[in-house]
C-alpha cells in the first residue's frame, strides 16, 4: 500500500489517498467536491506475454544498406530479469541491431521477439513492453520537460502525475519550465532517462545510455540499471566504453564488423581468451627499468616498469617465482598487488583475433 | 482498415500544435501575414470613400498573399517533421512506443493543419470582421468560405511537403524539396504560358478574357493547387473580372469539380506518405 498527496485542481487542497502500484482510484475533494482520478505509479508493468524464459529473441539478423551488410546473420537470446551489456566499437551495428530489435528498421532476414511477440507481426504487442533509449536522443525543441513527459505519459497511456516526480529524479527539476531546444546535450539524456522509464516496463533497450553524460550521472545511470533490474526488469545495454558495463552484465555480447564475435560471462570470456591476470609490483629505486631476472622467467608474457612501479603479466603459477626472484636480485618489494584481466582486454582480444592479428 | 487507434492520433496531434505553434519562424510569417492581410483589406478600399473596399475587392487582393504566404507557412510546418525527426532522433523515441506509423501520420497532419488553419483564421478573420464593420457583411459567408479555402489551400501543400518529408533522407535534402515545392508553385504559370505561346496562342489573346482560352488551359490548372485553389475563391465569390481581365472560366470547373480535385492533393500525397514512411529506416 503506498500512500500519495495529491492537490485539487479546482481549489488546491491537498487530499492523501492510499492504493496500491498500478492502481487508479476516483477522488473526490473534500472541500469543493470536484472528482478526478489519479493512477498510482505502477511497478514493473504486468505483460500479457506468450510464456518463454527469454525476454529477447534474435535469430539470424541480417540488416544490409545498399551494398554494406551492417548486421550479419547474428542470433543472441535475452534471458528474463538479466542484464545484457552489447559492446563493439564505434560502427560495429550495435545500433543498427537494437533499431531492429524494436522494428524501427527493416531487417533483410531473420527474426526476432519481444516477450515473445514478433516484431514485424505483433509490432505493438511487441513494443508494449519495451522502454527505449536511443544513442542521439532528441525531443521537440519548443517543449518544456513537463510537456515533453505529458507527451510520453499520454503515449504509454499512463497518469500524467508521474511526470515530474521522474524529472525530479533525473536532476531537472529547476530545467522544468525551459524549453527542451535550450537543453545541453547531457541535460537531453537525462530527460531521456527519465522518458524510458514512464512506462515502467520490463524490458530497457538502452543504447549507449551514458554516452555524453559526466562522471557523477554516469555513476546515476548504472545504479538506476541495478534498480531497474531488482525490480525484475530485463536490461539489454549497449556500449563502446568497457567500463561502464563490466561490473552490472550478467552477461555480454561482442559484435565487430556486424559479427557477433563472442557472447558469454565477462569471467568465461576472460577464462576462454586464457588472459592472464597483471601483477603490479612496487620497488623503490626501479626508475623504469625492468630487472633482467623477470625477463627470464618461464610464464612471464611481459614485463614494463613505470618509474618505481613494475608490471608483469604472467601465469598464475609464476608468480612466486616473478617475486623470489626479485628478492633474490637483492629489490626490495614494497607493495605487490594482482589485477584481475579486465573485459577491455577481453574485447580487444577478441576483435583482433575476429581481424586476423594475434 | 488499418486499426487505427484515435487516442494516440490525438496526442500525437496535440504535441505537434504545441510544439509548432512557438515556432520563432512559423509566428513571423503568421505575424508578417496577419499585417499584409489587413493592410490590403485597406488598399483595396483607397479609391472609395470608405476606408475599407468591399468584401470582393478585398478577396482579390488578398488572394495573391495567401497564394504566396499560406505555401510557405505550411512548407516551414512540413518539412522536417519525418526527416528531420528521424535525423535527429526524436522519432525513433516515437516509434519505440506501442504506436503504429500511420497514426503518428495522421496525428502530425492534424496537428499541423491546425496550426496553419491558426492563421488565416486570425488573418482573415481580423480583417473580414473589421471590414464588415466597417461597410456591412453581406458576403459574410462567402468570406468564410474563403477562410477555409486558404486553410485548403495549407492543407494541399503541407500534405505535399509531409510526403516528401517521408521520402527523403535529411533535413537538409526535405529543405531543399520545400524550395523546390514552392518554386514549382510559383513557375508553374510560366510553363504554362510557354506551352500556350509554343502552340500558337497569343498574349493578345490571353488580355482580352478568359473565354478565348484553349480548354487544355484550363484543364492545366488541376496539377496546380495554387490555381485551383485561386478558382474555387472566385467561384465563391462569383468573380468574373479581375484586375482587368476577364475571368470567366468554363462550366465544368465548378465549385464541387475544384473542391474534389483539391481534396484529392491532400490525400494522395498522405497515401504516398504513408507508403514512404512504412518502408523508411529510422
Amino acid at each position: 500500500m503506498v500512500t500519495k498527496t495529491v492537490g485539487c485542481p479546482k481549489c488546491k487542497t491537498h487530499i492523501e489517498i492510499q492504493g496500491s502500484p498500478g492502481e487508479t482510484k476516483i477522488i473526490s475533494c473534500p472541500k469543493c467536491n470536484t472528482k478526478g482520478k489519479f493512477t498510482f505509479p505502477g511497478e514493473i508493468k504486468k505483460i500479457d506475454a506468450p510464456s518463454g524464459s527469454f525476454s529477447i529473441e534474435i535469430e539470424n539478423l541480417t540488416k544490409k544498406f545498399k551494398d554494406l551488410t551492417a548486421v550479419d546473420n547474428i542470433s543472441f537470446k535475452v534471458r528474463k530479469g538479466e542484464i545484457y551489456g552489447f559492446l563493439g566499437p564505434n560502427g560495429a551495428g550495435k545500433s543498427t541491431t537494437i533499431k531492429n530489435i524494436l522494428g524501427l528498421m527493416h531487417m533483410n532476414s531473420g527474426s526476432i521477439k519481444i516477450n515473445g511477440y514478433d516484431i514485424n507481426k505483433q509490432g505493438v504487442k511487441a513494443r508494449e513492453s519495451v522502454g527505449y533509449l536511443p544513442e542521439r536522443v532528441a525531443f521537440y525543441p519548443n517543449l518544456t520537460p513537463l510537456q515533453t513527459m505529458n507527451f510520453f505519459c499520454e503515449l504509454w497511456g499512463v497518469d500524467k502525475s508521474i511526470a515530474k516526480p521522474l524529472i525530479k529524479e533525473v536532476g531537472l527539476e529547476d530545467a522544468i519550465n525551459r524549453k527542451v531546444g535550450t537543453f545541453s546535450k547531457g541535460m537531453v539524456q537525462l530527460l531521456g532517462v527519465a522518458q524510458v522509464m514512464i512506462g515502467k516496463p520490463p524490458v530497457y533497450i538502452l543504447d549507449e545510455p551514458m554516452g555524453g553524460l559526466d562522471a557523477r550521472w554516469v555513476k546515476t545511470i548504472r545504479e538506476k540499471i541495478k534498480v531497474l533490474n531488482k525490480e525484475g526488469a530485463t536490461v539489454l545495454f549497449s556500449s563502446h566504453i568497457l567500463s561502464e558495463v563490466e561490473n552490472i552484465c550478467d552477461r555480454v555480447a561482442i559484435i565487430n564488423k556486424g559479427k557477433l564475435i563472442a557472447e558469454d560471462t565477462v569471467e568465461n570470456l576472460n577464462k576462454y581468451l586464457k588472459i592472464k591476470p597483471r601483477l603490479e609490483i612496487s620497488i623503490p629505486g626501479l626508475n623504469g627499468k625492468v630487472p633482467e631476472v623477470v625477463k627470464d622467467i618461464e610464464g612471464v608474457e611481459k614485463a614494463e616498469a613505470d618509474n618505481d612501479i613494475l608490471y608483469v603479466i604472467c601465469e598464475s603459477s609464476s608468480r612466486i617465482k616473478v617475486i623470489n626472484a626479485l628478492e633474490e636480485a637483492g629489490l626490495k618489494i614494497e607493495n605487490i598487488k594482482t589485477r584481475e584481466p579486465s573485459l577491455e582486454e577481453a574485447f580487444v582480444k577478441l576483435i583482433s583475433k575476429d581481424e586476423g592479428g594475434a | 482498415m488499418l486499426g487505427v487507434n484515435l487516442k494516440t492520433i490525438y496526442t500525437i496531434a496535440k504535441k505537434e500544435f504545441l510544439d509548432n505553434i512557438r515556432s520563432k519562424w512559423i509566428i513571423l510569417i503568421s505575424v508578417i501575414f496577419i499585417i499584409l492581410t489587413i493592410l490590403s483589406a485597406y488598399v483595396s478600399g483607397g479609391s472609395g470613400d470608405e476606408v475599407f473596399g468591399g468584401l470582393e475587392a478585398t478577396v482579390v487582393s488578398l488572394m495573391s498573399i495567401h497564394t504566396l504566404l499560406i505555401p510557405i507557412i505550411a512548407i516551414l510546418l512540413g518539412f522536417s517533421t519525418i526527416a528531420g525527426e528521424a535525423e535527429a532522433g526524436a522519432l525513433s523515441v516515437v516509434l519505440s512506443y506501442p504506436v503504429k506509423r500511420v497514426e503518428v501520420l495522421i496525428g502530425k497532419f492534424l496537428g499541423l493543419g491546425s496550426v496553419l488553419a491558426v492563421t488565416p483564421i486570425i488573418g482573415f478573420g481580423i480583417s473580414g470582421i473589421i471590414i464588415a464593420t466597417a461597410i456591412g457583411g453581406e458576403e459574410g459567408l462567402a468570406f468564410i468560405v474563403f477562410i477555409a479555402l486558404a486553410i485548403v489551400l495549407g492543407l494541399m501543400y503541407l500534405s505535399l511537403i509531409i510526403c516528401f518529408s517521408a521520402l527523403v533522407k535529411t533535413r537538409v535534402r526535405a529543405i531543399a524539396a520545400g524550395v523546390g515545392l514552392f518554386f514549382w508553385a510559383m513557375i508553374y504559370g510560366v510553363i504554362i504560358l510557354a506551352l500556350y505561346m509554343g502552340s500558337g496562342g497569343q498574349i493578345a489573346d490571353l488580355m482580352s478574357g478568359l473565354e478565348s482560352y484553349p480548354e487544355w488551359l484550363f484543364a492545366s490548372i488541376v496539377f496546380s493547387p495554387g490555381d485551383l485553389n485561386q478558382m474555387a475563391v472566385m467561384r465563391a465569390f462569383d468573380i468574373n473580372q479581375a484586375m482587368g481581365y476577364s475571368m470567366e472560366a468554363p462550366d465544368w470547373l465548378s465549385m464541387p469539380f475544384l473542391l474534389i480535385v483539391q481534396f484529392i492533393w491532400i490525400v494522395v500525397p498522405l497515401i504516398l506518405a504513408y507508403i514512404f514512411f512504412k518502408r523508411r529506416d529510422i
